[in-house]
């Protein structure tokens, strides 16, 4: 059986990705997949930090394309969730150290061994971003509500469709008091711009700082928004695509905005 | 010797407006005098009618048209005053009739018509006219050697009429560019996001500056004669 590979993007840096591959890893582990997530930030890795496991790391997936360790000896599973497993970057080698054949072959094998491979994609569309794209199978693009986060998303969407990828969207740390202000984009306004499907809604939450520095994966913190959106991407990607995407907006205030926050010149000099 | 079954003007309802002959022989102030009962006969149905001045001669004298037609805004009211239509020269005449006929059939169109969205980071480029039925979103970017028309939301940078094609226009259903160039001039748009929630609504150049209007209101071809080919 072949496994699916996933690759978490977003163009900009710092909108969410990590925090996506770790929590859909351990949403998807716990409701039964087997899961591996790559660090592919070659350079500036943080997948094992956010996942508490950084004291572990022995082989890294340098190592691995390199053949300086077999696959297994770098992979690292996680302390609470069975069948979860990462694969950390590297953090001294140069970005260029792999190229996309060698990903290929690691995903190939991967995939015959978990059901779902999450790539932690970098910032950017360079190596990185190449080599991840490369040998995914399918994309989630991750975005937060701001115009500079949207240019972004939608340059990595025109090349995953350039490959054939069609993603899905992750809109992240939506606050829902400014968007109701009007001094943040809605997801709506993201959407109509992205035009691809939307496959979770998160909204802004303590509990994702608290996680990151507790090493308890938000997924399991009961009472966290974050954790329940991310459980739910989850089991969109697994088996159930038509389960609603929960609006944070709703039902208190969401029209209000439509007409909102748009500035406009009838000439333009 | 004047000709005594000339009077010195005549009035007639043709389609929308009144087509005033006069005889150009006489002096102004005849006219004038000669205008006054008729018009004053009209009352309110003067009011605002599309006149024709038409003295036989054509075209018109453009000093005979500013005099009487100034007199007759002035006294009652009415619209706009010009000659009678120019008639087209006969070889017009013919390449209208075989335009209407056949050759339109076999012309060879020039523009890039593309369906889909254009993203941030592409970049769409046509000799011509470039068609894009879909966005343009922020970032990214459409070039035409003449216009360019998004049948769709523009919010990206759309630069027509390169590299000097000063008639160029850039028309949306949606307009919010992020940047409009045509020819040698460039305006900047307000990046915004939802949609305008307005008509139609174009660019173009006047007086040397981009200007940007309502495309229903001004229709900035209503007034061509023929159809032609852009
Ligand atoms: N839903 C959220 N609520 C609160 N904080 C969040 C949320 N999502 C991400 N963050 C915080 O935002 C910061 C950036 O997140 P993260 O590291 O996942 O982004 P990234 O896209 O992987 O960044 P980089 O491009 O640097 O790899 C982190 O401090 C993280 O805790
Ligand atoms: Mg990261």
């Amino acid at each position: 059986m072949d496994g699916k590979v996933v690759v978490v993007t977003s163009g900009k840096g710092g909108v969410g990705k990590t925090t996506v591959t770790s929590s859909l890893g351990a949403a998807l582990a716990l409701q039964g997949k087997r899961v591996a997530v790559v660090d592919m930030d070659i350079g500036l890795r943080n997948l094992d930090v956010i996942m508490g496991l950084e004291n572990r790391i022995v082989f890294n997936v340098v190592d691995v394309v390199q053949g300086r360790c077999k696959l297994k000896q770098a992979m690292i599973k996680d302390r609470r969730i069975n069948n979860l497993y990462l694969i950390p970057a590297s953090q001294s080698d140069e970005k260029n150290v792999i190229q996309p054949e060698n990903m290929k072959w690691l995903c190939n094998r991967l995939k015959k061994e978990f059901d779902f491979t999450l790539l932690d994609c970098p910032a950017g569309i360079e190596q990185g971003f190449k080599n991840s794209i490369e040998a995914a199978d399918e994309a989630i693009v991750v975005c937060m509500p701001e115009i500079s986060s949207v240019r972004d998303a939608d340059r990595v969407i025109g090349l995953l469709y350039s490959r054939s990828i069609t993603p899905k969207l992750v809109v992240n740390r939506i606050i829902p008091k400014m968007v109701e202000k009007g001094d943040m984009l809605s997801h709506k306004d993201v959407v109509e711009v992205l035009s691809i499907d939307l496959i979770g809604l998160v909204e802004m939450d303590e509990s994702v700082v608290v996680s990151s520095n507790t090493g308890l994966p938000i997924v399991m913190q009961k009472e966290s928004k974050a954790g329940r959106a991310f459980m739910q991407i989850a089991m969109r990607m697994n088996g159930h695509p038509d389960l609603p995407v929960e609006d944070p907006m709703a039902p208190k205030s969401f029209w209000k905005k439509l007409g909102g926050k748009i500035s406009r010149k009838n000439k333009v000099h | 010797m004047p000709d005594h079954n000339n009077l010195p003007v005549k009035l007639k309802g043709v389609g929308d407006s009144l087509w005033v002959t006069v005889d150009d022989s006489l002096p102004v102030d005849e006219l004038k005098n000669a205008l006054h009962k008729p018009f004053e006969r009209l009352k309110q149905l003067a009011v605002n009618a599309r006149i024709i001045l038409d003295s036989g001669n054509n075209p018109v004298d453009g000093k005979l048209i500013e005099e009487l037609g100034g007199y007759l805004k002035e006294q009652f009211h009415v619209g706009v005053v010009t000659g009678p239509p120019q008639k087209p020269k006969p070889e017009v005449r013919n390449k209208r009739t075989e335009e209407l006929g056949s050759a339109w059939h076999s012309h060879q169109s020039e523009a890039l018509i593309i369906a889909g969205r254009v993203r941030s980071g592409q970049k769409l480029q046509a000799d011509k006219h470039l068609i894009i039925m879909g966005d343009l979103n922020p970032g990214a970017e459409a070039i035409a050697g003449g216009d360019i028309i998004v049948l769709g939301s523009l919010m990206g940078t759309a630069i027509a009429g390169q590299p000097d094609n000063e008639g160029a226009i850039i028309m949306a259903l949606d307009f919010r560019p992020t940047q409009v160039q045509i020819g040698g001039l460039a305006a900047a748009g307000s990046a915004g996001f939802g949609g305008s929630g307005k008509t139609p609504e174009f660019a173009m150049i006047e007086n040397n500056k981009i200007v940007v209007m309502d495309y229903a209101a001004a229709n900035p071809f209503k007034r061509f004669a023929w159809p032609e080919v852009r």
